[in-house]
């Protein structure tokens, strides 16, 4: 029987039909020619693998391993440009470079707000957890930080998704002293994870005025900390940001 | 039927649940999309830039992926369709054949896979794109012929015509090569 390359080739990759198979089988059988094509194909395959295969065996470079867990390309180390110009930065990372001046004088959950009426404040407590109150909750539910103005009481910073699946969001405020903290959604409040005031408010009066507005560009590094611990992925970005928003954050 | 390889990976149908899932299942297949991104690309530091480039891709679009498809399979589909890209995009074919490459970023393979290595990489990359893609999805990736047709958009028929010319094309090419250095 006489069979077509293709045919033969088919029947090196294991893609025939058993019917078809055995009547290449016993062609083989008969005709040295046919199995000798029959074995170049199947040489040539495992030729390929051998060569390739060893691929597999290497780590892959980290930066491949960052890009599937989402780390952002500002922490990665190696980073290299890629073949195709990269996506838009993402929201509010790169001010995260200019944090090193920021001095951290501590985290301060609770303590702080005790001479500050209830209302007013920005946290409260709340079956013994801190949660955003006024102002500060207000803002993390309304604000994007693609659209807030530089005049905010309350800037956002970067919003992400938690290991846990709820949204996070960073903020500073302007309450004593510049502050920082990172948010965390739970139902329907948000709950502070991490509180801490800016040395730099500090320095120049109590009240802060003259720092105030850099208070969008400051993060404690307790708060990056907090930030690291809990986020998963990259921060999203403007348009997600806000569809989070329309999703009220659920 | 499948050839071998095809289940040697975390695979998992039906249960792209959360994303930090699906990044992890990424991270288990960087492996393999490294090795067939090798296949197309000839020079190592490109193919790496084309698995990142398919990686981040594939996050930016993972509500495209179905549940029922095979998350390698669709991998290899962004890796196959960014390489298109790329290839018109920098004119890489030029860059292919530039004498500079040849002989490059061969890995430490010892001296005489070396020269093996080498010269099938070096046929391999004078395939027209097609051909070595059929080849990479199922020589190299171990994938049937079925779903090598899937992942590159075309009937059987042509994906196993595109197979045999690659194949016929490399044995020729290997055997002109094998005799030059004998």
């Amino acid at each position: 029987m006489n069979f077509s390359e293709e045919t033969l080739m088919a029947y090196a990759d294991n893609e025939l039909d058993s019917q078809t198979r055995s009547a290449v089988e016993a062609a083989m059988a008969n005709d040295p020619a046919i199995a000798r094509r029959i074995a170049q194909h199947k040489a040539l395959r495992d030729r390929l693998k051998a060569t390739f295969d060893k691929v597999l065996d290497e780590p892959p470079p980290q930066r491949l391993v960052d890009a599937a867990r989402g780390v952002p390309a500002i922490r990665r180390e190696g980073n290299v440009i890629p073949l195709r110009r990269r996506q838009a930065p993402r929201t509010a990372w790169p001010q995260w470079a200019t944090m090193a001046a920021t001095l951290v004088i501590g985290v301060i959950i609770g303590q702080f707000f005790l001479r500050m009426p209830t209302s007013g404040a920005p946290v409260a407590a709340r079956n013994g957890q801190i949660l955003a109150n006024g102002t500060l909750a207000q803002a993390l539910s309304d604000q994007l930080a693609s659209t807030q103005t530089p005049d905010a009481p309350v800037k956002i910073g970067l919003t992400f998704k938690s290991k846990t699946g709820h949204y996070c969001r960073t903020f500073t405020m302007h309450a004593s002293g510049t502050l920082a903290g990172l948010a965390c959604r739970d139902h329907n409040d948000w709950r502070v994870q991490v509180l801490a005031q800016s040395a730099q408010g500090e320095s120049n009066s109590t009240n802060g005025g003259a720092s105030y507005r850099q208070a969008g560009s400051e993060m404690p590094r307790s708060v990056l900390q907090a930030v690291d611990d809990n986020i998963s992925g990259a921060p999203l970005n403007a348009d997600a940001e806000a569809s989070a928003r329309g999703a009220r954050w659920q | 039927m499948t050839g071998p390889g095809v289940n040697s990976c975390t695979d998992v149908r039906g249960m792209h649940a959360s994303l930090d899932q699906l990044r992890e299942q990424i991270v288990d297949l960087l492996p393999r999309l490294r090795r067939f991104a090798r296949t197309l690309a000839r020079d190592p530091h490109d193919a790496d830039d084309l698995v990142q480039v398919a990686v981040e891709r594939a996050l930016a679009r993972s509500e495209q992926l179905r549940p029922e498809s095979r998350l390698s399979s669709w991998m290899f589909g962004i890796l196959r369709n960014a390489w298109i890209d790329e290839s018109r995009a920098r004119g890489r074919r030029n860059r292919i054949f530039a004498p500079e490459e040849l002989g490059e970023n061969v890995g430490d393979a010892s001296s005489e896979s070396h020269a093996e290595a080498l010269s099938l990489q070096d046929a391999l990359a004078r395939l027209p794109d097609e051909q070595r893609t059929a080849v990479g999805l199922v020589l190299v990736e171990g994938l049937s012929y079925k779903e090598a047709a899937e992942i590159m958009g075309v009937p059987i028929g042509t994906l196993t015509s595109r197979l045999a010319r690659g194949r016929d094309a490399l044995q020729s090419m290997l055997a002109d090569t094998t005799g030059a250095m004998q």
